[in-house]
């Protein structure tokens, strides 16, 4: 039987404006949001935050994902979302976190330099893949930095 | 006189000891109308048990007779006082029965209802509450679209029509923007109406976000929606909110599991400045809108009087054309086309002309599109065909006339009968008719449109494919039927001599044409030059003001005598260029 959960993966650009210590302040105020809402509807995953681009992966239920989604679109902290996957899957990427925030170990990096090349439906699938590989990666990472 | 309250109070309270001895309970019945037999008893009870309040007062207005329920209701000297106020003064008791409405600050509405008796008055309330609400319940479901929730047009129009009322004239305070969607249509038709339901609920939640408190949203019809914004300062806050619609809407939703994307463009009406009532504002909104999904969606556009000038201009070209073949204001022309190889005049295309005696000589490109948009384009079509037909038909040799046939006409069920009927009236061998299409007419309804290609060509009519080059210039168009002849766009054969991709690509598709057995005709042709160009390239015919201007179907005769004497002339043996020269209009 299926589990009925599903993984959305999407990216979008900052709009938050302001010193880096503001967007910061911003950005810890997005993920303190994300994790007090997804811990009541059992929805999972990460946000990166890197070089003006978000990332982010949801896990859950179809219907949680959605309204989960929705509030996030309504968001005027950002623009420009691709949503890169939205697809049933076997288990989740990120089981233990609300909204585990990742790449802070990677700041000075570009580690979505990448995106805006990628177009069409094939190559988005491919990227949602690919961000969602990095951010288990860095994630990984920082978890044995922290143990 | 002493008040109907005090008097009335008198009467009951003397009125209903008495009666309490005599029918136990019963209350309020005078001594002279005390009657022992059945019938009263009956009435007295069914009277004492109605949960309508029933009394009978004397032409004074003091209390004559009462039901429980009356003195529950009036009893009281608030309550008297009250059904006093709502009847009126008694020298207005005129009218044989009256009506007056009692609303209780609880809530509670009463209806009263006096009629006139030999005996005094009777007077009935009913409790209409229950009534009243639901009422007011269907009048606010009237008035909501049940699909999202927002307000619906009738509302909307009525909101708006209040605030027009109460706007100051002097600056603007409030904005209509209207909202279309883009690609909705498609989505609905493609994955259902329940899915496209879901969406709009969705939309119309998106929409209530963007908007402040004291603003109304309405849905006016399938995927149109409408918003009054109050407010300044305008019209910088009307802007804000469009380019947060903008954004807001055109991005993703995810509904039932679908991924799906869709736009919003946005029109936007200041108030009290671009409409003085309600159908004026929400039309001058929807011109604006129109602009902005003219001007390639997504985007938002502010009303301005020009649009509405050029709607005018447009309906008024619309009255003009419905009336153009009526009035036989409607020409064709004809523009011969020469055999390269042969350098014989194998056929004309026939081109429209409209001479309108108010606005002279009005260009196709000016009102075909418009003809095409109202559906004109069936009928002008039809006429086309069957003057083609008829005039080509007395022409002095049996040559060829091509005809272009429009998208819209393939739309229609009457091509194919038009055109049989057309030949058969006008006797011309279908050979000699050629349709000449372009590639739109293959991309909305690719099967049936091909399905029309075959019937003609199987009659013996002639295809070709026009302005070949623009668009998409699909290769798969040209496989996907037979093709006779290729025309190729006259931007291509008018490409300057140091613009080397016009020539090649003249250059690919007289080659296209040759591997796939199809003559490939160059259109626009003017100079020498370009002649020398194509006549290089390969194409196999041509079309131009080189060869000829278009003729008028009296000057054919006359141009193919000159070209047949010309072409027997000793001097013009040697060369295409100057038979072509010899031939000019």
């Amino acid at each position: 039987m299926t589990s009925g959960l599903h993984r959305l993966v999407y990216y979008s650009r900052n709009r938050i404006t302001g010193t880096p210590a503001e967007v910061a302040a911003e950005v810890d105020a997005i993920l303190a949001s994300a994790q007090r809402n997804n811990s009541l509807i059992d929805v999972t995953g990460a946000l990166i935050f890197n070089a003006g681009i978000f990332a982010q992966v949801l896990e859950g239920a179809r219907r949680d994902i959605e309204v989960t989604f929705e509030r996030i679109q309504r968001d005027e902290r950002h623009g420009d979302v691709q949503v890169l996957a939205f697809e049933e899957v076997e288990s989740r990427g990120f089981p233990s976190w609300s909204m585990a925030f990742v790449g802070r170990s990677r700041e000075g990096q570009n580690l979505f330099a990448h995106i805006g090349e990628a177009t069409g439906f094939e190559a988005k699938r491919m990227e949602g893949g690919r961000i969602f590989r990095i951010m288990c990666a860095i994630a990984m990472e920082e978890e044995a930095r922290v143990v | 006189m002493a008040s109907v309250a005090e008097e009335r109070n008198a009467v009951a309270k003397d009125t209903s000891s008495a009666m309490q001895t005599a029918s136990g309970g019963a209350q309020g019945i005078s001594g002279d109308m005390r009657r022992t037999d059945g019938v009263a008893a009956v009435a007295l009870s069914a009277l004492n048990n109605l949960d309508r309040a029933v009394a009978v007062l004397d032409p004074e207005g003091r209390v004559l007779l009462e039901n429980p329920r009356f003195g529950e209701l009036f009893g009281s000297d608030a309550g008297s006082a009250e059904l006093r106020d709502c009847m009126g003064p008694a020298a207005a008791w005129t009218e044989r029965t009256w009506r007056c409405e009692i609303a209780r600050r609880d809530g509670r509405v009463f209806s009263i209802e006096t009629v006139r008796l030999p005996q005094g008055l009777l007077v009935t309330a009913e409790d209409i509450s229950e009534r009243l609400a639901e009422k007011t319940r269907a009048a606010e479901l009237a008035r909501i679209d049940p699909v999202t929730f927002l307000g619906n047009r009738p509302m909307f129009r009525e909101r708006l029509t209040e605030l027009l009322a109460t706007l100051e004239r002097s600056t603007d305070t409030a904005a209509v923007l209207t909202v279309d969607l883009d690609r909705f249509r498609v989505i609905n038709d493609s994955l259902g109406a329940s899915i496209g339901d879901a969406l709009l609920g969705v939309v119309a939640a998106r929409v209530r976000s963007a908007i402040r408190r004291g603003d109304t949203a309405a849905r006016l019809g399938a995927d149109e929606f409408a918003i009054i914004q109050l407010g300044q300062p305008q019209p910088q806050s009307a802007a804000a909110l469009a380019k947060r619609l903008v954004d807001l809407l055109g991005r993703s939703y995810i509904v039932e599991g679908h991924l799906i994307n869709i736009g919003a463009s946005v029109g936007i009406a200041l108030m009290p400045a671009d409409g003085g009532d309600s159908d004026q504002i929400l039309r001058n909104a929807d011109l604006a809108l129109r602009r902005a999904k003219q001007e390639g969606r997504g985007i938002y556009r502010f009303f301005e009087a020009a649009m509405d000038e050029q709607m005018q201009a447009r309906r008024g070209l619309e009255l003009d054309i419905r009336s153009a073949l009526a009035l036989g204001e409607l020409a064709l022309v004809y523009q011969p086309q020469l055999n390269l190889g042969s350098q014989r005049i194998t056929g004309f295309e026939a081109l429209l002309r409209w001479h309108n005696p108010k606005r002279g000589l009005v260009s196709p490109a000016d009102f075909v599109p418009l003809a095409e948009e109202i559906g004109l384009i069936v009928p002008i079509g039809e006429w086309v065909i069957r003057t083609a037909c008829h005039e080509a038909a007395g022409w002095p040799q049996p040559l060829g006339v091509a005809v272009n046939v429009s998208a819209v006409q393939f739309g229609s069920p009457n091509l194919v009968p038009t055109i049989l009927s057309a030949l058969a009236e006008s006797g011309l061998d279908p050979r000699r008719l050629e349709l000449e299409i372009t590639e739109s007419v293959l991309l909305g309804h690719h099967r049936s449109a091909l399905d029309v290609l075959h019937k003609v060509r199987e009659m013996g009519v002639r295809v070709s494919m026009d302005d070949f080059g623009t668009g998409y210039s699909s290769l798969s168009y040209l496989r996907s039927f037979p093709f006779d002849r290729i025309k190729i766009d006259q931007s291509f054969v008018r490409s300057r001599p140091d613009d080397p991709s016009g020539m090649a690509i003249v250059r690919a598709i007289a080659g296209l044409g040759r591997s796939l057995g199809m003559t490939t005709l160059a259109e626009g042709v003017e100079t020498e030059e370009q002649l020398a160009r194509i006549t290089a390239d390969g194409c196999t015919e041509v079309q131009g003001y080189l060869i000829a201007r278009p003729l008028p179907p009296e000057r054919i005769g006359e141009f193919l005598q000159s070209r047949m004497e010309s072409a027997t002339a000793p001097a013009t043996a040697q060369g295409g260029a100057a038979a072509a020269r010899s031939g000019r209009a």
